[in-house]
């Protein structure tokens, strides 16, 4: 059987809290450049991200606890951040040259 | 199969998400249920009123001119046409004018409402409508803190609300399939409320789950806005925002006359031009100008949440359509984001889904009630296991304060819809007496709870609660009897359901204070759920 998980409940907390968001923005984000109709895509994105980004968010906030430790917790979830912030700025680096 | 290390911790994750939210849900939820019936409210508390019918749609062209002579303000503004005949509707036409202000500063604004005299005059008179429905959707979006906090709060709220869903679902899932729809009724009380708040739960997950994301998203929208701004958009999405209102806004006068069509060609324009939609009112903007135009809000069949943002424009003076953002017109992406938002707000589906969302809602509140106690009686056999008498102080606490909030909130609202109908006309503003009377109640009882513990006091604020609601048909009933009061009892099937629905809802809380009441009375003394001494331990 697999090593039982540690509660580790602040550390995981503020992990799913601020990652989840930070997860949240990026991947939204490059639904908004990536997805049908680009950056330019009509006016109904808008009202759609800010959905988008609460379910990401308590998804990523309601599942951190699976996560071994709260180190692993920031480390797995930092980790994603910052491959989908960087593909985001190349994103805006791209279409806003 | 989930491990059970992973099941413990989603316990702990569920329970205190829980805990630290419920109150907070519970006046959401359960002012949420009222604003179903937000507008049938409305017509139920808006006083007697000249009415949209003393004007045919024929002789509307006339007052309009009046209106604009008069009052050349609602030209820009916009003059707003009734066309259904609501309660709530004072006058055939209404406009909005500023109040006096510095320019360019945030302000206020008056209501207007104007109707022809028999001998064809112009009457028009400023009066501020009933925002009694409006206070209650407030104290649901914000649970009666003020802007911009109280949004933030919510979205925290929601944020965790969310959270306890996962948790609740990944403790529930191993023994789903023997726990759920598995209501034992025994002696194992605590069994079976167990079971009920699984089964309401597990029944309502995907209500749940659309609240949860909507409200997060609404809550931090303001925050979520100005990060996507910096993070995303680098700047650039004010610029798209505003190219983008530009499918709203009705055009610029040009400060040329124009002859306007009149209302009831106007109608008929839309109707060969936008068939299958139901317009509720429409308004006239820059009246008399070459430019007029005329927008109509209202819902596109077999659509889904299209009654707020859908709309369409017609020029004014030839009837044509310059701008169509009804459902079927809108990008797929405003149709999804319109279409979650209408999932929020149950605006589908007719009176089917209207009921189903007023039911959603009471159980969702009753779902956070429960919690609050599931709590409070693990914490009792924790302390009879320990070999104490009585539950722990912080049992206690709990108790008062789920109590105090719960019934608070339940007993304001039905006191405070009540004061629309005996303060109309003896106060100077009402709208301010709504608020007042509201959080009076609600602290007066929460005050009341802690000082005299969760058993006696959740008997007397049920029976608050159930005689505040019972004094909404009797005030009605009150009207119709007594002339004299200066009351009245509108004959609509909206207004008379109001009454019927707080009769009912009455007599529900009256059945609760009676077996709340018998329960404290006889049930097992070591609880906060009893009035009787604890025995002493040996």
């Amino acid at each position: 059987m697999a090593r039982q998980i540690r509660p580790d409940w602040w550390s995981k907390a503020s992990a799913g809290a601020i990652l989840g968001l930070g997860l949240a923005l990026s991947l939204v984000g490059l639904y908004a450049y990536l997805g049908p109709g680009g950056i330019d895509a009509p006016g109904g994105r808008y009202a759609l991200m800010r959905h988008l980004e609460a379910f990401v968010w308590i998804a990523v906030f309601g599942l951190c606890f699976l996560f071994r430790s709260g180190r692993s917790a920031w480390v797995w979830l930092g980790a994603a951040n910052l491959i989908a912030f960087a593909v985001l700025f190349a994103c805006r680096f791209h279409f806003f040259a | 199969m989930i491990r059970a290390d992973i099941v413990k911790t989603y316990k702990t994750v569920h329970t205190w998400t829980g805990i630290t939210c419920g109150f907070a849900l519970f006046i959401a939820f359960y002012a949420g249920a009222l604003t179903m019936f937000q507008e049938q409210i409305a017509r139920w508390a808006a006083p007697p009123a000249v009415g949209v019918a003393a004007v045919s749609l024929d002789d509307v062209p006339r007052l309009l001119e009046l209106v604009a002579v008069a009052h050349p303000e609602a030209r820009e503004e916009g003059i707003t046409l009734h066309l259904r005949g609501h309660e709530n509707e004072p006058a055939r036409v209404t406009w909005e004018e500023d109040e006096p202000h510095e320019a360019g500063k945030p302000h206020g604004h008056v209501h207007w409402w104007a109707t022809l005299q028999p001998d064809g005059a112009l009457l028009a008179k400023q009066e501020e409508p009933s925002k009694l429905a409006e206070f209650i959707n407030d104290i649901h979006m914000r649970v009666g803190i003020p802007k911009p906090w109280g949004f933030y709060f919510m979205g925290m709220v929601s944020l965790l609300y969310g959270v306890a869903l996962i948790a609740g679902v990944i403790v529930l899932l191993p023994s789903l399939a023997k726990d759920f729809l598995a209501l034992r009724v025994g002696h194992n009380l605590k069994r079976m409320w167990l079971d009920a708040h699984n089964v309401v739960g597990v029944a309502a997950l995907p209500f749940h789950l659309v609240i949860a994301v909507t409200a997060t998203a609404w809550g931090f929208g303001g925050p979520l806005w100005s990060a996507q701004e910096s993070v995303i958009f680098g700047g650039k999405q004010k610029i798209a925002m505003a190219r983008d209102l530009e499918r709203w806004r009705a055009p610029k006068p040009t400060g040329e006359a124009g002859e306007m069509m009149p209302p009831a060609q106007l109608l008929q324009r839309l109707r060969d031009q936008v068939p299958n939609f139901e317009p509720k009112v429409m308004v006239l903007r820059n009246f008399g100008d070459k430019a007029a135009a005329v927008k109509f809000a209202g819902a596109e069949h077999g659509y889904v949440g299209d009654t707020r943002f859908g709309g369409v424009i017609l020029s004014a003076v030839t009837g044509q359509l310059l701008k169509d953002n009804r459902a079927s017109r809108q990008d797929p992406d405003r149709r999804v984001g319109t279409t979650i938002l209408a999932l929020h707000t149950g605006e589908y589906g007719g009176s089917t889904i209207t009921w189903a969302y007023f039911f959603l809602g009471l159980s969702g509140a009753w779902l956070f009630y429960s919690g609050n106690l599931l709590w409070i009686e693990t914490r009792r056999k924790k302390a009879r296991q320990g070999g104490g008498a009585g539950q722990p102080r912080s049992a206690r606490l709990l108790g008062s304060a789920t109590v105090g909030v719960c019934l608070g909130c339940v007993a304001g609202l039905s006191i405070t819809i009540v004061a629309a109908k005996w303060l109309h006309g003896r106060v100077a503003d009402l709208n301010h007496w709504h608020g007042l009377i509201y959080y009076a109640v609600f602290l007066g009882s929460v005050v009341w709870a802690f000082a005299w513990g969760a058993a006696r006091s959740a008997v007397h604020l049920l029976r608050l609660c159930a005689a505040a609601t019972l004094a909404i048909p009797l005030t009605t009933l009150a009207a119709l009897l007594f002339p004299a009061l200066g009351l009245w009892a509108h004959g609509s099937a909206a207004a008379i359901g109001v009454d019927a629905v707080a009769f009912i809802g009455a007599l529900c809380l009256a059945w609760m204070a009676r077996a709340t009441a018998r329960r404290v009375g006889h049930g097992p003394a070591d609880s906060v759920w009893s009035a009787q001494p604890p025995r002493v331990a040996a």
